[in-house]
């Protein structure tokens, strides 16, 4: 008897011993950290490459720099020996992360605020909803409220910031040629890679500057915060041994120059009339004249009022009003047609008998609250792959300009039919969901939009991962059935519609002078 | 070495003891060679709950509703020592909004109890308890989850008095919980006000006390008693968001306990009310079970 006792006790020891050996006991999360590189291709001519808001990079002007061998210069590099030679950990670390990419760190520090900020206000007590104020952004609720076409917008305009700047950056370059400090004084040991390339002025102190400025004016609660990006990334060049100081203030002027211009944009490209409300009853009213039944109404309670209506007014990037009218799909179908009941029909049977794959797609894809959305999802692959091909800083910003310009055409485009069409959501009708109810009508899928945006111009530019991104695209599209919040219709349109979307970006990338 | 299970109507006169608890949180053995199995049904529901600390009611979720049926065997492998398994079915639902209701198979959780000091109606007992996810449940769909995909670890110090004539008791004991990271279908998410672009996430260690008083005769048991359950470390839901795995959730719990047992078969209840938490719905829950006692057939 006792050895079976003994057996016993043996076997739960065992069972014990698999748990922890099957964990260990680290709780530490490893996650992959992006390296620095020197890029294959320097891109040389990009100083000729077509801006967006800018007509030529001479509508910004830099001076020139002191010559290598001037007393001003020389009095740098050695300031920049001392502050290079020996690094405290902190130090350090920030090199690392910077080194890594100053478009490809900035498009995740602006990824990560608009995880941060997208979350919907509270309703009050007297339920209603509280809109976020731009001058009192840490009130609750904080501005902005960081939703799909906000972040789609704020990553755009960071990127083609990023891109106009570098363009402008690459030109002064070419036309100062002043060698990087290690060249000019072998006594200089970089900690990064150096190009060799003029080092006049820093592309880092350039996106460092632009970024800042595009992020601060998009999430004015986080000046504090970017401050200190904005302090470090300058700093690290100069820990690192990679630009002297008149490199990096040069940059920061330059930078600063090209955001103002590009954040003129903004300040009147249409966005403060986005959430104009006032507008939905002359829509339910046009949409019901063309034969609409039942009208979309929001599913929470108490009420919200749906998210931008006003939203397809803003200023597009790659083509204009008239041609996003005439790419503007077609009716969805009837409420109460076969086409209509089949599409619901086939929802009903996900719900009943989802499967854990079905599950898993619909949550990778649901980039919903707290999540930096289906724009930064795609602004992520993009940096990814950008990254991995060893793209120079000026070709990084010129990818996820064109994806980001991709991404707000999608974004506009998509949301002006949702509001043209206001058609209801399957919940409207019963359905349930595994992944949270966005709160606009249905038709068409703001994620398949997205993902046919930027697969098309993804594919474009990595031809040999085309079918990769678009995998990536039909599955992001599909996922919002499986997630039982959009119908067949409302993915397989939006998808169509988002892939020409994506080809005026494609277009314009042809003709912008790269040669890519 | 043959055994097969053989009811109880006359082990009652074999064993010196009936079927006794089965809990991992008591005082109380199984005899050598007895099993008690008890299932159990459990119901639990909030209609208000702590977002961060702010108490609030969510019209969009009403009332939100954890079913479970559970078999939980108490085996005696001596008297001092048992070991308790169990495993649930769980599942969740609202009584408004839309939020989809999962189900299914959670995690199987074993525990092994030894009664290491005994003098007189004092006691010591060291406990120790291990859990694995048995099911392939979503763990991030808070708070419809039936379940956070850890693998568990917990030790657990008892100290028990129980007076010998009169059989009321004083039980306290306190717990330290080592719980895995967990792997979500996403690869990347927002946790402590940053986002981590990987798919693991880092749920944190727990600990709880409780105090329990009540009185245990031969065929009944009563007891009140409150427990304390939080974790060491987490952050805290943000205002308008929902849960995450990632949460520092802490909640005190008052109760009252009671088990008749007349002879092999008995039943149990247990009330719980959540009084006080953060990240945590305020849950009033019971759970109802029914008893039986097999005995091991000696060789």
């Amino acid at each position: 008897m006792n050895n079976r006792i003994y057996s016993f006790l043996g076997n739960l020891l065992i069972l014990t011993g698999v748990v922890v050996g099957m964990t260990g006991c680290s709780k530490t999360i490893d996650e992959s950290q992006p390296v620095a590189y020197l890029p294959t291709n320097l891109d040389e001519t990009a100083g000729n490459w077509k801006t967006y808001v800018l007509t030529s990079p001479t509508d910004v002007t830099l001076a020139a720099p002191a010559a290598t061998n001037s007393t001003t210069y020389q009095a740098e590099l050695s300031d920049l020996k001392t502050q290079s030679k020996t690094l405290t950990t902190e130090q350090q670390q920030a090199v690392t992360y910077w080194g890594a990419g100053a478009v490809y760190r900035w498009n995740e520090i602006a990824r990560e605020l608009s995880a941060r900020y997208n979350l919907p206000p509270a309703s009050t007590a007297d339920g209603k909803y509280p809109v976020p104020d731009a001058a009192n952004p840490l009130a609750d609720p904080r501005f902005p409220f960081a939703n799909p076409p906000y972040t789609a917008r704020a990553l755009a305009y960071l990127s083609v910031a990023q891109y106009d700047a570098l363009v402008a950056t690459w030109y002064y370059k070419k036309q100062y040629n002043r060698a990087a400090p290690s060249t000019v004084d072998s006594g200089i040991k970089p900690a990064l890679p150096v190009a060799a390339m003029s080092s006049y002025p820093s592309e880092d102190a350039v996106v460092a500057m632009a970024s800042y400025t595009v992020l601060k004016a998009m999430f004015p609660g986080e000046v504090p915060y970017l401050d200190a990006k904005l302090a470090e990334h300058q700093n690290s060049r100069l820990w690192a041994g990679m630009n002297v100081a008149s490199d990096v203030s040069a940059g920061t002027s330059l930078g600063s120059q090209v955001a103002a211009k590009v954040m003129a944009r903004a300040k009147t490209d249409g966005m403060s009339t986005s959430n104009n409300q006032s507008v939905t009853g002359g829509m339910i009213k046009d949409v019901q004249t063309r034969g609409l039944s039942e009208v979309w109404v929001s599913q929470e309670s108490p009420a919200r009022p749906p998210m931008l209506p006003n939203y397809g007014v803003v200023k597009t990037w790659n083509f204009d009003q008239a041609t996003m009218v005439k790419i503007r799909p077609d009716a969805p179908p009837a409420i109460g047609s076969p086409e209509f009941t089949k599409a619901l029909d086939e929802l009903k049977t996900i719900q009943r008998t989802q499967t854990r794959e079905q599950a898993r797609v619909a949550n990778y894809w649901a980039d919903g609250v707290g999540s930096y959305t289906p724009p930064g999802h795609w602004h992520r692959t993009a940096a990814n792959a950008a990254h991995d091909a060893r793209y120079s800083e000026v070709r990084m910003a010129r990818t996820l300009a064109l994806v980001g310009t991709a991404l707000m055409d999608a974004a506009i485009c998509c949301w002006d039919t949702k509001y043209y069409y206001y058609y209801p959501r399957p919940q409207q009708f019963g359905l349930k969901t595994s992944v949270g109810l966005p709160n606009f009508p249905a038709y068409t899928s703001g994620h398949s939009t997205f993902s046919g945006a930027a697969a098309v111009v993804l594919s474009g530019i990595f031809p040999d991962q085309a079918d990769d991104f678009m995998a990536k695209a039909n599955e992001a599209s599909v996922s919002r059935m499986y997630g039982l919040i959009h119908y067949r219709f409302d993915c397989e349109v939006g998808m169509a519609c988002g892939k020409k979307i994506g080809s005026f970006a494609t277009a314009r990338g042809k003709a912008d002078g790269s040669g890519l | 070495m043959r055994t097969h299970l053989k009811m109880m109507v006359c082990a009652a006169l074999l064993l010196p003891a009936i079927c006794q608890a089965q809990m991992p949180h008591d005082a109380i053995y199984m005899n050598k060679n007895a099993v008690c199995v008890a299932g159990l049904y459990g119901h639990s529901t909030w209609s208000q709950y702590w977002e961060n600390s702010l108490k609030r009611e969510n019209l969009n979720i009403g009332t939100h509703t954890t079913q479970s049926v559970m078999v939980m065997p108490a085996i005696g492998i001596s008297k001092r020592v048992n070991v308790i398994l169990s495993l649930p079915y769980v599942w969740t639902s609202t009584s408004a909004g839309n939020l989809l209701g999962q189900r299914g198979v959670q995690d199987l959780s074993a525990w092994l109890k030894v009664n290491a000091f005994q003098r007189g109606g004092f006691s010591v007992h060291a406990i120790v308890g291990g859990s694995l996810p048995m099911g392939n449940y979503v763990p991030d769909f808070q708070p419809m989850s039936i379940g956070m995909q850890c693998r568990t670890l917990t030790g657990r110090l008892l100290l028990n008095y129980k007076h010998p004539a009169t059989g009321l008791y004083v039980t306290t004991h306190g717990s330290y919980g080592w719980r895995s990271n967990i792997r979500i279908d996403r690869d990347a998410y927002l946790a402590d006000d940053r986002i981590y672009n990987v798919n693991q996430v880092n749920v944190p260690n727990t600990y709880d006390a409780a105090l329990r008083v009540g009185v245990l005769r031969r065929k009944w048991q009563a007891e009140a008693f409150t427990e304390r359950t939080a974790c060491l470390s987490g952050d805290y839901i943000r205002r308008n968001d929902m849960p995450f795995p990632t949460n520092n959730a802490k909640a005190t719990i008052v109760g009252v306990y009671a088990r008749v047992q007349p002879r092999n078969i008995g039943v149990n209840a247990r009330v719980g009310q959540v009084i006080d938490g953060v990240n945590t719905g305020q849950s009033t829950s019971y759970t109802v079970g029914l008893l039986y006692l097999f005995n091991w057939k000696k060789p």
